[in-house]
């Protein structure tokens, strides 16, 4: 939300700068998207996009359709004002690709075909239409959550520019945002999203080295030289280098930040957008290869936003960034214009626009693809549709859930984005990891389990954040002046997240078993790999 | 069920099998428990046990956010390995099988990791 609408970061020359940088990306991924768009009428082509990239434009991608704007503006700004605790947030970015490069990538990519449904459909072939129907519900309301967060943030991001918005202008942001993504995901398809994501990730890379180069440069290469300046200008000296300074309040505070690390480090591997990416190349060996990349870009970009942040802090002073976007948001763009002036600012603030707009066609895509394949060619037509059929309606989704989307960001556009975030990450990790996790490696599991983990995982965790600080009771809520708000923590992880795997184990137990030996097949495709 | 079915069913009742599903999965999860479970522990042990984390070990360097940035040597460490272990102990095994079990069709036969020419690879673009 925005606190003073009068002072703006950047002036004349930089906005001016920024529009014609960013048009100038645009223009090019745009016409990119078009030349690069599926020739033939193939679904494979529409949803893995070019099977044959190199591991290290696979890793590019990745890391492009993981980190946001959020972590670019929200994590900088979050290590500026709170100092350790924003630093733990970023290292539990960085660490949930753990999990994924050594439990879940491989197998995935060896027994699955386009979504996680297909997947699941290998072991549950008899009851695969209602538990295909639940995926693409929890799928939509993952991908939808963290869509919204991005429209909304490109809202936050021009109010850095421009002061509050009037009505016009932010409408105006969103439906020029939101048309742009829904050309590249519904045209572009998966090539289209990869070339942007491919060209977001090296910006994004090399804007965040430059700068954090810049900034330990400017402390002549010594790290302490650094904290200690960061200390000074928090005001609040040590402390600031020390837990605690925002979750470290009550032993509710310090739970609530558990909740989130757990959503945040779980949550990553059942994010959709990120799974389609795992399905794309052709061998184990590239994958492994590729997610090994994605993670070494991911933690190079994390340790950058932690010297960003903290030297955001020591040269502007944690004052002025309070000041000035009381969320922090403002902190990188702010110690752009104190490092390089106007150019630099230009720079780091269409990057911002960028990474915007390339995970939101991300997601999109993810979006589409699961309503165009799970919904619509199995559940409606029973896996009867033609490709063209099944490639319109993904095209044609990817529209409708954009027009959703920007409708949605227009009329909450006040929200917090990084609770819409939070809480999309909380949902796949309650709600999709279950399910991924037991599909994978648990012999016994079946359709009842996996629709009471998917179902049982997506309510648990949207009702305890209706019931939480986020909605009622506190000044900053949705509603400050209601008060239904029983659970005390504003992530609902540390809850939802065993709730779901629990879910899911008591549908097994109690439902009727599957097909015997179906696992024992899927088992052998999942590790030596499918004919193709 | 189809050749490559009953081929796959076959498989997966082979002790050599076994032996390849216990060497992935034992390594995975062990390494897993050890990066994400360490971070889980550092991030309660940040909250919950301030003072240890406060230890100064050198100027404001102290031992919350030295172990923060050993996180990423751990991670590089765990990566490495599992690489390795893939390499030696899954991916022999896991090729003899993709092998054996493609040998029955003549027709879809193709080198492991290599896609099949019905695919038209070449028609894609560079990206």
């Amino acid at each position: 939300m925005v606190t003073t609408a009068a002072v703006v970061v950047v002036d004349g020359f930089s906005l001016q700068l920024t529009f014609l940088l960013f048009l100038s990306v645009v223009v090019v991924t745009l016409f990119t998207a078009l030349l690069t768009a599926p020739q033939r009428d193939e679904i494979s082509e529409f949803y893995l996009g070019n099977r044959t990239m190199t591991p290290l434009r696979n890793g590019l991608a990745m890391c492009g359709d993981y980190l946001s704007a959020a972590t670019l503006l929200g994590s900088t700004g979050l290590v500026a004002l709170t100092g350790y605790d924003g630093l733990l947030y970023l290292g539990g970015t960085a660490v949930a690709w753990m999990m994924v490069l050594l439990l879940i990538a491989e197998p995935l990519r060896n027994a699955g075909r386009f979504t996680l449904g297909d997947t699941i459909a290998l072991r549950m072939p008899v009851r695969q239409r209602p538990v295909r129907l639940a995926l693409s519900l929890c799928t939509l309301a993952v991908t939808t959550l963290y869509l919204v967060a991005q429209l909304v943030g490109s809202v936050a991001l021009l109010t850095q520019f421009t002061g509050e918005p009037s009505a016009a202008t932010r409408t105006l942001c969103v439906v020029v945002i939101g048309t742009v993504v829904i050309v590249y995901a519904a045209i572009g398809g998966m090539p289209g999203a990869t070339f942007i994501q491919i060209v977001k990730a090296v910006m994004l890379i090399s804007g965040v080295t430059v700068t954090a180069v810049m900034v330990l440069h400017h402390y002549h290469w010594n790290i302490d030289a650094l904290l200690t300046a960061a200390a000074d200008h928090s005001g609040m000296g040590t402390r600031f280098l020390q837990p605690g300074l925002r979750y470290g309040a009550s032993t509710t505070s310090k739970l609530d930040f558990f909740s989130l690390q757990l959503a945040i480090v779980l949550g990553l591997a059942a994010l959709p957008h990120v799974m389609m990416r795992l399905l794309a190349p052709r061998s184990t060996g590239v994958l492994r290869v590729s997610v090994v990349w994605a993670m070494g870009l991911v933690s190079l970009v994390c340790l950058a936003a932690g010297v960003l942040g903290l030297g955001a802090t020591a040269v502007v002073g944690r004052e002025t960034i309070a000041r000035m976007d009381h969320k922090g948001d403002a902190a990188v763009l702010l110690l752009a214009h104190a490092l390089g002036g106007g150019v630099l600012t230009a720079l780091l603030s269409c990057l911002a626009f960028v990474t915007l707009l390339a995970v939101a066609a991300g997601l999109t895509l993810a979006a589409a693809s699961s309503v165009a394949h799970d919904l619509y060619g199995e559940v409606i037509r029973k896996g009867r549709a033609k490709q063209t059929e099944e490639l319109l309606v993904a095209r044609l989704a990817a529209a409708v859930i954009g027009v959703l989307a920007m409708l949605l960001a227009l009329v909450s556009w006040g929200a917090n984005t990084a609770t819409l975030a939070f809480l999309a990450f909380a949902i796949a990790a309650s709600a999709l990891l279950p399910t991924l996790v037991y599909t994978l490696f648990w012999r016994r599991f079946t359709a009842t389990g996996a629709l009471l983990s998917l179902c049982g995982g997506l309510l648990c965790s949207v009702l305890l954040v209706v019931f939480s600080p986020v909605v009622s009771s506190t000044p900053a809520s949705l509603y400050p002046d209601a008060d239904f708000a029983w659970f005390p923590l504003q992530n609902p992880g540390i809850v939802s997240i065993p709730a779901g795997f629990l879910l899911g184990w008591l549908g097994t137990v109690l439902g009727r078993p599957e097909v015997p030996d179906a696992y024992d097949e899927f088992e052998v495709r999942a590790l030596v790999g499918a004919a193709d | 069920m189809n050749v490559e079915q009953a081929k796959r069913h076959e498989i997966s009742h082979r002790p050599e099998f076994q032996e390849l599903r216990r060497a992935q999965r034992r390594s995975g999860v062990r390494m897993t428990v050890v990066a994400t479970g360490g971070f889980l522990l550092y991030v309660l042990l940040s909250s919950f046990a301030p003072e240890l984390m406060n230890t100064s070990l050198h100027g404001h360097l102290t031992l919350g956010l030295a172990l923060g940035l050993g996180q990423f040597v751990v991670m590089a460490l765990i990566a490495r390995r599992h690489i390795v272990h893939m390499r030696t102990h899954v991916d022999p095994i896991a090729r003899g099988f993709r092998t054996q079990a493609h040998r029955q069709h003549p027709d879809r036969q193709s080198r492991p990791g290599q896609a099949p020419a019905s695919h038209h690879t070449q028609g894609y673009r560079t990206w």
